[in-house]
């Protein structure tokens, strides 16, 4: 940049001119000192909440699948729904931090830890439902290539098992990226560290960081090769669980637009969930200067695409039902908007296509309350999108003899209400122990960074 | 070393001369030691077990080992110490045997394995069963394993024994007025018990009580010589047949047999050129029959004399009062079709017509020519009896008279079932002595002084004839459950002699008497082929009293309630067998209820229509009036019905007492929810016991009803929720002419896709490297056999039979009325049921119905999906279900477009009382939940009989193989077999040029195909739907 005096220059993407280590003293010290009282409410009721979904699962394992309200027709109902909600929830992390990485999208370094982490909370979430709706959970392991007895392999045919993978190696990508992102922040918090055991053990995390040259060349590398592994990761996880729709026969899940309209829609919501998050902690935690509202705009103008491109999926699904001539997939198209269940489709069409259409107001999408409620909306609608594909078009296929209708069951609501709370927990101690900030990534994009900066200012 | 003081004691020998060494060993001093050299244990190698201890504790953990591995007590599993002869430990064996139904026998080869029977069939051999069988008996082996069944002696409610009653008995002198109240039976031993017991006690009164009301074709067909004939109906024969309200095809029918049988050779069609008879049928209901219709014409039970009336006038018998012209287009172009078919053609009269019509329908027969040809009459060598009812009125009014001494109910249960008017229970607490033998405490047994549990079929010696009056022996395949039960053979011997004679030696008496000279080897023969050969009524040209009609008919607003026996708990003695609660209805489908069904205009008239909610159906409650008495029962809309006419079915409203306790369960866990058993008898508290609108005169038809909207609602579960095809050929079915026209229309018939390209040009995907070209499959021994079904939906009725059979065969489980309406009824065999109708005519659709096993896809879309490889295809082309292997993710069910996939949501099996256990098949896996489940085309019965043909070192012949629903099924409209053997009847089917693969564009090659229908409507009549 040098002594550029062009009338181009970025507005800066931290604001408050804040030195480095008003920086560090900003985001370290929310995981030093004692959390604020809403902090002790806020765990108290998520911990309920995750107790709650304990005390469902233990239920579930005793009694059977049966206290859900899944059947025949429907064998898939909230458990799965639920996963492919938590799984989309579980895209923005890493799409975050490695595909704008990879674009050089800098203003991620605000959201990029918390996003992270919201990811592989997500998808711990993700990953609990398939292991319990399964009707003989003790041997779920089936569905791993483990060596045994009995000789044999999972079915690699199966988009179920193609899901196991793809999901588990998300997730481990995911942490790993995460945790690479960490060492030089949790070096920091080492350093700044007065008690004894609290200096072992972040340095046992940091593994030894310095901030050395080398350090910070391997460092970046790594980070560079892990956001090229995770790029495609982001893309795979949810084409292959759409594969458990798309792979099957079933008229409404078997069509070949889902990969790309699951992966539109797993990015908006995740980014919903994330703009739903950051509002209240920026707020909370008083790190308005970090995230700013360009950020926060700027992730809107993304719900804005993503959400009018699951829309146009949408559209393009009715079209295409239309276009087929295939009388079973024009019935299930037809019942999906006009059936037993039109409520839940005009919801998510509501929800996921109208709502974020006011993000083309300049004006709305920095309005902080109203970014928030669509964030809501979008979440309930994305939520919707996949009960409307797995319900709606199961509960009347191809022999109008075994139509069906499906009814929630009061476990599957507090299941469902329990995993926010598996979440949000892990969410809140994520905050109270961890730099929520990348602060390093952060402070090589604040006007400080410049090495010209303080050239400037003196003259 | 182990001490056990047991040992100890056992290696003490007895006392005798002893030895000693020296006095201090005489005294004792030596303490233990004089009893060994050494110590115990010295003599063992230092820390290790001693060859003694090694086989003691050996022996020992063996015992152990065994014992551990049983989940039953030991004396259960201990080998024979003399092997009966036949019995090869899990070898079943099979018994001929009979069931009494409806005051016939129902033939029977019963499977037993180890000496419990588990799986009933029809007696092959029988004339009157060849091999087939109904619903019922099917389900009769679950009423023996009945966890309700009435277990003691009971007097005054409280514990007895038998042997009080063999006093009470024996105190009895002549003068005793013994008033004998006894379900119809054709047994010869009752019979000449009866006239015994008239000997014993002359003033004995002798009533045979059938719930339904009598039987109308009796009463109404009587030579003018007194006797009764019985008519026995060639459909074969029949170009064209008229039913007049006869549900001649329903399950409740009493010769549904060989009326099935018979009309189903009249209906098969292997090519154009053949040609099938036609029915019309003028019915009230909507039968099964009606469904089976070419013309069906809906008419009130009470407007039916008229039209038959009309009928008769039109084919020239006239002199019938009440004739009246008529402009029916119907009734004139069916008329002169009966006219042209002559001798073929025949006219059935149904249960809810009054005599005078059966009267009727016999004189249009007669004077067509059909006796010989259509119908022969069976002279039933019995006096005829005139109403039965009446006499039953006459005992009741008796019993309050308090001229009844002694009552003796022979498994009947008249304080549930007669008519309230009556007043049976009053009347039986002004009767000295009330004697109750029945299968359950009952509402007559709780009302009864005496109840005496009474010994089931499947336990207890008895005889009987078919429909055609083939003599039989109804032998026992096990001792009595309960040892307090007894036989009705049994009480009656007692009541006739004193003497407590056991019901074989009675049987075998009376035998004597219609056996040949070498009477014990006859007898032997008699037992194992389940009939005496040759023993058949008389066929006769009967010359009939002609009917006389009473004037009465149904005023034009006038309201009838039709009741009749329910398809699926009869008269109320199934209400306690879960298969048959949970058996659909086969016209509503509706499981777990009675209702009332009214035809869609009388719904909207009083403003009555079902919501359907969360998959079940909420309907509005109605009351039902007849002369002051009303029931309230939950209004369902049937399409088809007549205005203006009330269909109610018996057998609901039960309450039976049992000593069973209900179940338990701790609040986190559901086995009380799950458990259909849980709260006692699941007969109790099920729909709407009908009887309570009865008229003394138990008529079916009651006029004059009144019925209105309470304002309640109700709860409805159905197996299906959906009755219309939505435009798509799952059902394929045609008219005659159209089938001559084009004879492949079926496999012709436009799926809804766009455009019509060949499935050749496109071959599959991996065609080539398909699972079942792998030599992995090809080079197994299986891969001989290919086996696949053809499913006759010319034939088929819809009667439920095949799915009760299978329920037996495979261990299906019940779930119960809430589960049902979940969506989680376990059936493995469901049959669809589908109206077809015009856009115009839809309150008067026809009916269609399809059975719907597992097709087996060779492409099966289950077996892709599956993570853990669960469910495979078998080397003989059958798709296969490893319950061991499933871990259910249930995705299989997702991607099945049948929808046959069951799941066991809960642990139903986990809860079943240890007598339903009993009836499990062992050679089929009882499922644990969480896993699927799917027809198997009984492969357990595959493998059997490869078993049984490689010992014999013989290929497996056509034949040998068949699935429960195929044996079960009297129209024989399942074909199943090899399709690797062109000889096969399967392949033989598949060349049928009406077969046809449902969702056959979908690709997934299903092994299970249908023979579309073909109607044969007249010409001069708009077919139907």
């Amino acid at each position: 940049m040098g002594h550029s005096t062009s009338h181009t220059t970025e507005a800066p993407l931290v604001t408050g001119n804040l030195s480095f280590h008003e920086l560090t003293e900003l985001v370290a010290r929310h995981a030093e000192k004692k959390p604020p009282m809403i902090w002790y409410v806020a765990i108290g009721i998520s911990s309920l909440m995750l107790l709650n979904l304990l005390v469902m699962i233990a239920y579930q394992v005793w009694n059977g699948v049966g206290v859900w309200g899944n059947n025949v027709p429907v064998g898939w109902g909230w458990p799965i729904v639920d996963f492919v909600f938590w799984v989309g929830i579980g895209h923005a992390g890493t799409l975050i931090s490695a595909i704008l990485f990879l674009f050089r999208q800098r203003w991620r370094t605000s959201i990029n830890r918390a996003a992270e982490a919201m990811t592989i909370f997500a998808v711990i979430c993700a990953l609990l439902f398939p292991t319990i709706h399964v009707g003989r959970i003790w041997v779920i392991y089936w569905t791993l290539p483990i060596p045994n007895q009995m000789d044999m392999w999972p079915q690699f045919k199966s988009p179920l098992l193609w899901d196991v993978f793809a999901v588990s190696s998300y997730f481990i990508v995911s942490l790993i990226f995460w945790y690479v992102g960490l060492i030089p922040d949790l070096a920091t918090l080492r350093d700044r560290a007065r008690s004894f055991i609290r200096q072992r053990v972040l340095g046992i995390f940091s593994m030894g960081w310095t901030g050395s040259n080398r350090h910070w060349r391997n460092y970046e590398k790594a980070y560079l090769l892990l956001a090229g592994l995770a790029t495609p990761l982001v893309l795979s996880v949810h084409s292959v669980v759409s594969f458990d729709f798309a792979v099957s026969i079933v008229p409404g899940w078997h069509t070949t637009i889902f990969p790309p309209y699951f992966v539109a829609g797993a990015i908006f919501s995740g980014f919903a969930m994330v703009v739903t998050l950051m509002v209240i902690a920026r707020k909370v935690y008083g790190i308005e200067d970090l995230i700013t509202l360009n950020h926060l705009e700027k992730m809107n103008i993304i719900i804005l695409l993503t959400g009018s491109m699951v829309g146009f999926a949408y559209i393009t699904e009715l079209f295409i039902a239309w276009y087929s001539q295939v009388g079973y997939e024009q019935y299930a198209f037809i019942n999906r908007v006009t059936g037993p269940y039109a409520w839940a489709y005009w919801i998510m069409m509501s929800c996921n296509l109208i709502a974020p259409q006011v993000f083309w107001f300049k004006r709305l999408r920095r309005n902080v309350p109203l970014m928030f409620i669509i964030s809501i909306l979008v979440n309930i609608g994305m939520w919707f999108e996949r009960f409307v594909i797995t319900v709606i078009s199961l509960h009347r296929d191809y022999l109008p003899s075994s139509w069906g209708y499906f009814t929630p069951t009061w476990v599957d609501v507090m299941t469902f209400v329990g995993s926010f709370g598996l979440f949000l927990t892990l969410f809140l101690l994520f905050l109270r122990f961890v730099p929520m900030v990348a602060l390093a990534e952060v402070k090589g994009v604040v006007p400080q960074a410049d090495p010209h900066f303080y050239d400037r200012e003196s003259s | 070393m182990i001490d056990l003081p047991v040992l100890k004691d056992a290696e003490t020998p007895a006392p005798r001369e002893r030895f000693w060494r020296s006095p201090v060993d005489l005294e004792g001093g030596l303490g233990d030691l004089h009893s060994g050299e050494f110590m115990p244990g010295a003599s063992d190698r230092p820390g290790s077990a001693s060859r003694r201890d090694f086989l003691r504790i050996m022996g020992a953990s063996m015992a152990m080992a065994g014992l551990s591995a049983c989940r039953r007590p030991v004396e259960q599993v201990l080998p024979y110490t003399r092997q009966p002869e036949e019995i090869v430990p899990g070898e079943p064996l099979y018994y001929a045997t009979g069931m009494p139904y409806r005051g016939v026998l129902r033939p029977l080869l019963v499977k037993s394995h180890e000496g419990r029977p588990t799986k009933i069939e029809g007696n092959p051999e029988h004339p009157m069963s060849l091999g087939a069988t109904g619903g019922f008996e099917q389900a009769s082996i679950l009423n023996m394993y009945d966890p309700d069944r009435s277990q003691r002696v009971l007097r005054e409610g409280v514990g007895s024994e038998w042997r009080e009653f063999v006093r009470l008995v024996q105190g009895l002198d002549g003068a005793t007025r013994i008033a004998v109240v006894s379900p119809p039976t054709s047994s010869p031993t009752i019979r000449s018990l009866r006239g015994r017991l008239a000997e014993r006690f002359p003033e004995m009164q002798w009533i045979t009580y059938a719930p339904e009301g009598d039987d109308p074709s009796r009463t109404g067909l009587r030579t003018t010589e007194g006797r009764t004939v019985r008519p026995l109906y060639r459909f074969s024969n029949a170009e064209v047949v008229v039913s007049l309200d006869s549900d001649f095809l329903g399950p409740t029918e009493i010769n549904l047999l060989s009326n099935t049988a018979e009309y189903a050779q009249n209906r098969r069609m292997a090519s154009p050129e053949d040609s099938p008879g036609r029915l019309y049928v003028v019915e009230s209901n909507y039968s099964l029959t009606g469904g089976m219709a070419d013309h069906r014409k809906r008419l009130r039970s009470g407007d039916i004399p008229a039209f038959a009336r009309a009928l008769a006038s039109q084919l020239g018998i006239g002199g019938l009062p009440g004739e009246r012209a008529t402009e029916d287009a119907f009734l004139h172009a069916m008329a002169r079709d009966v006219q042209a078919a002559g001798s073929r053609a025949v006219v059935v009269a149904g249960d809810t017509q009054p005599p005078e019509v059966h009267a009727l329908a016999a004189a249009i027969n007669q004077a067509l020519g059909a006796v010989g040809s259509t119908v022969s009459y069976l002279d039933v060598d019995d006096e005829a009896e005139f109403s039965q009812i009446e006499r039953f009125a006459a005992l009741a009014a008796d019993m309050h008279a308090g001229e009844i001494d002694l009552l003796l109910l022979l498994g009947v249960n008249p304080v549930y079932s007669a008519p309230p008017e009556l007043d049976f229970a009053g009347g039986m607490e002004r009767v000295a002595r009330t004697v109750h033998l029945g299968l359950h405490l009952d509402e007559t047994g709780q009302a009864a002084e005496w109840h005496i549990p009474q010994a089931h079929y499947l336990e207890a010696w008895g005889d009987g004839r078919a429909y055609d009056g083939t003599l039989s022996v109804v032998q026992p395949l096990i001792a009595p459950l309960y040892e307090a039960a007894k036989s009705d053979v049994e009480v009656l011997g007692l009541l006739v002699t004193g003497m407590d004679t056991p019901g074989y030696d009675l049987v075998r008496e009376e035998w004597s008497a219609y056996l040949p000279d070498d009477a014990e080897q006859a007898w032997r023969r008699a037992l194992h082929d389940g009939f005496l050969p040759d023993s058949s009524y008389p066929e006769t040209t009967p010359v009939l009293e002609a009917p006389s009609f009473s004037a009465d008919s149904l005023g034009e607003e006038e309201i009838e309630v039709v009741i009749r026996l329910d398809p699926t708990v009869l008269d109320g003695s199934y209400a306690n067998n879960a298969w048959m609660m949970e058996l659909p209805d086969p016209t509503t489908k509706i499981v777990w209820d009675n209702v009332a069904l009214i035809a869609p205009a009388m719904a909207e008239r009083l403003g009555v229509s079902p919501k359907y909610d969360k998959g079940r159906y909420v309907v509005d409650v109605l009351e039902i009036t007849v002369d002051g008495r009303s029931v309230r029962l939950p209004a369902w809309i049937q399409p088809g019905l007549p205005d203006r006419s009330v269909h109610l079915t018996m057998g609901y409203g039960r309450n039976i007492s049992t000593v069973r306790p209900p179940r338990k369960a701790r609040f986190f866990d559901l086995d009380h929810y799950s458990d259909i058993y849980a709260d006692g008898p699941l007969a109790n508290g099920v729909g709407e016991n009908v009887s309570l609108l009865r008229r003394a005169d138990m008529r079916r038809v009651l006029s004059g009803a009144e019925v209105k909207t309470t304002g309640d609602t109700w709860t409805i579960s159905t197996t299906q929720e959906h009755g219309y095809m939505e435009g798509r050929p799952l059902f394929r079915k045609a008219t005659l002419s159209e089938f001559r026209e084009h004879p492949t229309f079926a496999p012709d018939a436009v799926p809804p896709l766009y455009g019509q390209e060949e499935w050749e040009d496109y071959p599959a995907l991996w065609q080539k490297q398909h699972p079942s070209e792998q030599p992995a499959i090809t080079e197994n021994p299986y891969y001989e056999n290919q086996w696949g079904m053809v499913i006759d939906l010319n034939t088929c009725t819809g009667c439920n039979a095949c799915v009760v059979a299978c329920n037996s065969e495979n261990n299906v489980q019940m779930v119960g009325k809430e589960e049902v309406g979940l969506g989680r009824e376990m059936h493995w065999l469901r049959i669809d049921r589908y109206f077809v109708s015009g856009e115009e005519d839809t309150d008067n659709p026809a009916m269609v119905v399809q059975p719907v096993p597992c097709m087996h896809c060779e492409n099966a879309p289950c077996e892709a999906v599956c993570p853990v490889a669960a469910t495979v295809h078998s080397p003989d082309g059958t798709n296969q279900m490893i319950y061991n292997r499933c871990i259910g993710t249930r995705y299989c069910s997702n991607n099945c477009p049948y929808k046959v996939r069951r799941f066991s949501f809960f642990n139903w099996t986990k809860t079943l009382p240890e007598t339903v256990q009993m009836a499990q098949n062992p050679n089929v896996t009882v499922r644990f939940r969480g896993v699927m489940e799917k027809c198997s085309y009984c492969i357990q019965r595959i493998r059997g009989a490869q078993q049984t043909a490689r010992l014999a070192d013989r290929a497996l012949q056509d034949g040998e193989v068949k699935t429960a629903c195929q044996q079960a099924c009297g129209m024989q409209s399942i074909t199943f077999g090899d399709l690797n053997n062109p000889d096969s009847a399967v392949a033989q089917a598949r060349k049928n040029p009406r077969r046809y693969e449902m969702l056959a564009e979908l690709s997934v090659k299903p092994r299970t195909s249908y023979l579309a229908r073909v109607t044969n409507p007249n010409p001069e009549l708009e077919p139907q739907g």
